[in-house]
């Protein structure tokens, strides 16, 4: 049965073979090669039988001059629908047309909504998308992804404590959580100042308050500098003290120390520093499943070293995601760089990375006084070194002063 | 020279065990009940009605009787027959 098998795609049809014995138009077919099924005799002078499409030739050539008469009297099979599909030219265009304009609807953002945050917030947010060009209308392959626009929103809007991005077919959805902002309530009432760090007092400015430390002296953190207890003597007098209710005032002032710290560094002798140019080159491909379709951009740049970018940005069919996806990949030529220094190089970068370190920890208005390297080994091909550093800063902090209950 | 193939043929499928119809050139018809008859190893269709099919062969004709028959497949040397077979008869040739 293999020879009639798969008749459907190629296509067969039906002919009427008349004449006498029509039965032996048949046979002579099938002594060509042709294979006949379904074959029923009509009446005495007609017989009827399934041919394959592409046998007709030769059973044309086979018919010639033996005096049988044929007729095709069904058609059947693919390319004969084909071709019935195929003459109403307007139906296919619009079945195409339709498709077309279903998947382009599908990639189209529809509505953004915005949920759980009041209307002021949920204006900035929507002005901050429209920026990002996310509004209704917008081509969503054009889009960032989810997590993108959550930290693009975290990062301009300040009143925004969390924000849940889901994208849902053709809507974006946004739950937002307001940040409420509650502000650290200074020290008020009755306070001290103490140190933070251990250090030799350079210079204080006490407006108010009374000082208990001088210019030169060494402190501990966590020693009072400024108390808000304007009463002298309370250990002394403690008889009196008692009596008389101490006079408290909220101690306010600056004291500057000097302060020291011990920084370690390494800094290797040889580095390699990879630079990307800014030549890049955008390529766009159709990719399914792992095939690539070069869209736009055939050609690889001529770079010697490249660092590649692929964003891959899915077509959607009504909710469904297609197994079709467009690639963006941007190639950005690179250049690595092999920097060797000397151990001295090595080290004063090492005092700068240091010195760019420790500002960060340090509060605003540190000033760096000097710094010394205690100590710098070679090891590995890596320089060591240890740095000592003298900083001027505030290290006064406010306390609260708790009254002691009384007895 | 045919009297010695004559001679050998009966041998081969006797003492090789070789399939008679392979040897002899004889059509080999496979019948499912009265339904279907499935014959190989013919040498063309003589007569082919609604009613009887008769298929030549290498010593006279096969003629299979019935009713409603169609041919359901034709290929060279094989026939696949549905219908309602009553029949099933060998024809010598005539000398």
């Amino acid at each position: 049965m293999k020879h009639v098998q798969a008749t459907f795609i190629t296509g067969y049809v039906t002919i009427m073979v008349k004449g006498q014995m029509p039965e032996i138009f048949f046979q002579q077919c099938v002594d060509h090669d042709i294979p006949i099924w379904n074959v029923k005799r009509v009446n005495p002078k007609q017989c009827e039988g399934n041919i394959r499409l592409q046998d007709i030739r030769q059973m044309r050539k086979i018919r010639r001059g033996t005096g049988y008469k044929i007729t095709f009297s069904r058609k059947k099979g693919l390319p004969f629908m084909f071709k019935r599909f195929w003459g109403k030219k307007e139906l296919v265009a619009a079945t195409l047309l339709s498709g077309l304009l279903i998947l382009l609807l599908s990639n189209i953002l529809w509505k953004v909504e915005i949920t759980g945050v009041p209307t002021d917030i949920e204006k900035k947010i929507t002005k901050e998308l429209n920026n990002s060009g996310i509004h209704p209308g917008a081509w969503t392959f054009s889009m960032d992804s989810p997590s993108d626009i959550q930290q693009n929103l975290l990062k301009h809007i300040p009143e925004l404590l969390w924000v849940g991005v889901e994208k849902m077919g053709t809507t974006i959805r946004l739950e937002g959580v307001e940040k409420i902002v509650v502000k650290k309530e200074p020290v008020s009432g009755p306070r001290d100042l103490v140190a933070t760090k251990k250090g030799i007092i350079k210079k204080m400015y006490v407006s108010k308050g009374r000082p208990l430390v001088y210019v030169n002296d060494y402190v501990e953190p966590g020693e009072v500098l400024v108390s808000g207890n304007l009463r002298e003597n309370e250990n002394v007098d403690e008889e009196k003290e008692k009596k008389q209710s101490p006079v408290l005032v909220s101690a306010e002032g600056e004291v500057i120390a000097r302060t020291w710290y011990e920084i370690h560094a390494t800094i290797p002798l040889k580095t390699t520093q990879e630079i990307l140019t800014g030549e890049q080159e955008t390529k766009y491909y159709m990719q399914l499943a792992d095939f690539r379709l070069p869209v736009w951009h055939f050609l690889n740049p001529d770079f010697e070293e490249i660092q590649v970018d692929n964003e891959k940005k899915p077509i959607y069919f009504f909710k469904w995601k297609l197994p079709i996806s467009i690639v963006e990949s941007v190639i950005n030529e690179k250049k690595s760089k092999q920097i060797s220094h000397t151990k001295k190089e090595a080290i004063q970068i090492g005092v700068e990375q240091a010195r760019r370190q420790l500002q960060m920890q340090l509060p605003k208005g540190a000033k760096i006084i000097s710094e010394k390297i205690l100590h710098d080994s070679v090891d590995h091909g890596k320089v060591k070194i240890a740095l000592y550093v003298t900083v001027e800063e505030n290290i006064a902090q406010a306390e609260a002063i708790h009254p002691k209950k009384e007895e | 020279m045919k009297k010695i193939h004559q001679y050998m043929r009966p041998l081969f499928t006797k003492y090789l065990a070789l399939p008679s119809d392979a040897v002899h050139e004889l059509p080999r018809i496979t019948m499912i009940g009265q339904i279907h008859a499935y014959i190989e190893n013919h040498k063309g269709i003589s007569v082919f009605t609604d009613t009887e099919l008769r298929l030549r062969t290498i010593n006279g004709y096969i003629q299979l009787t019935g009713n409603s028959f169609v041919l359901k497949l034709m290929l060279p040397e094989e026939v696949l027959l549905e219908g309602k077979i009553s029949d099933v008869k060998f024809i010598p040739e005539k000398e």
